[in-house]
């Protein structure tokens, strides 16, 4: 009996840091996971009905380490999230999850970084003009070459000297426009690559949208 | 010399660890092609070969992800012992890509060999 209890909490350790790993997934599913393994580790660890702690600790070491296992759920759980996603948050947080797997991820995480920032900016760049209406707008200056260069200013600070004001208040509307276009379209391009990158995590066929070829590590556990 | 030969050892088995990977999913899909069955009952069927046994932290997560994609579906069974199982099966779509898959790697697995089959024979 007393064996029967220990092997039980054994068990119950390994889950719990389990569960703590599934944090953010739906605690419906996360509950299955874990009811899921509970029933393997038992039936596993079960000789002629009754728990025995060998069988629990063998059993434990073959399914490896509670983090990892669950960090191999999180992912799965983050790209469909991302996917079916409209919120720039979620979907930066599953590209930064995808880019540690893969170098395809890095760039659609560079590539979306720059459009939410560019776009925030034109936004940012739109409500403050009505605050700054002397300093802020798109600033064209001519360096001491001749080259034309363009400058973004929210209107902290000085303007340059000699600069013209390219759009005046047409910044206000056009900002707002191509502002949240392009958030709007850094997000559809984001769920468009998570969601080829999720579909050919299964084998790629051809003819059959983007091959995505994808090196994935993932937590080094492809040795066992 | 020595060390080139502990190198090619180790790109050898990691080539081969790539590719049992690419296979996985046509694997699971594969074995469920006959019926249900629950995760462990799979992990067995697999470990009668010696060829394709899977790393036990592995295959729930790809489970639950192959049903994710609607390739799979699953139910619980209340089992003897009084534990439940939760039991997989190919939904339609499931089985669709299996046959898909599996047209695929005979093409591929035909073209390779006819291409090493000599190397092998070591002629």
């Amino acid at each position: 009996m007393n064996m029967q209890s220990e092997a039980q909490q054994k068990i119950d350790t390994y889950l719990k840091k389990l569960n703590e790993g599934l944090r953010g997934i739906k605690e419906a599913d996360a509950r299955e996971i874990v009811e899921e393994l509970r029933s393997h580790i038992v039936e596993k660890a079960s000789v002629g009905g009754e728990l025995t702690i060998e069988g629990v600790d063998s059993a434990l070491i073959l399914l490896g380490n509670p983090k990892e296992l669950a960090s191999q759920y999180q992912t799965d759980d983050l790209l469909s999230r991302a996917e079916a996603s409209r919120s720039p948050i979620r979907i930066l947080e599953s590209l930064f999850r995808w880019a540690s797997l893969s170098i395809a991820g890095v760039f659609v995480l560079v590539g979306s970084l720059l459009g939410y920032f560019f776009g925030v900016l034109l936004i940012l760049l739109a409500l403050l003009k009505p605050i700054h209406p002397q300093t802020a707008g798109l600033w064209a200056t001519r360096d001491s070459t001749g080259d034309l260069m363009v400058s973004i200013r929210l209107g902290f600070g000085e303007i340059p000297e000699g600069a013209r004001d390219v759009l005046g208040w047409w910044i206000v509307p056009l900002g707002l426009l191509v502002g949240v276009g392009l958030v709007l379209l850094t997000t559809k391009f984001a769920t468009w690559c998570v969601g080829q990158y999720r579909r050919s995590r299964i084998m790629p066929l051809r003819g059959r949208g983007k091959q995505f070829c994808f090196a994935e590590r993932q937590g080094g556990r492809e040795g066992s | 010399m020595k060390e080139n030969d502990a190198r090619d050892r180790e790109s050898g088995h990691k080539w081969e660890v790539q590719l049992r990977k690419g296979c996985l999913e046509l694997v699971i899909l594969a074995v469920l092609w006959d019926g249900k069955l629950y995760g462990l009952e799979i992990l067995r069927r697999l470990e009668d070969d010696s060829d394709l046994v899977v790393s036990e932290g592995t295959v729930y997560p790809l489970l639950s992800r192959l049903k994710a994609l609607g390739l799979l579906k699953s139910e619980w069974v209340e089992s003897e012992g009084g534990h439940p199982r939760k039991y997989y099966a190919l939904t339609a779509d499931g089985k669709q890509r299996a046959r898909e898959m599996a047209a695929v790697w005979a093409r591929f697995a035909g073209s390779m060999s006819k291409l090493v089959d000599p190397l092998a024979k070591g002629k």
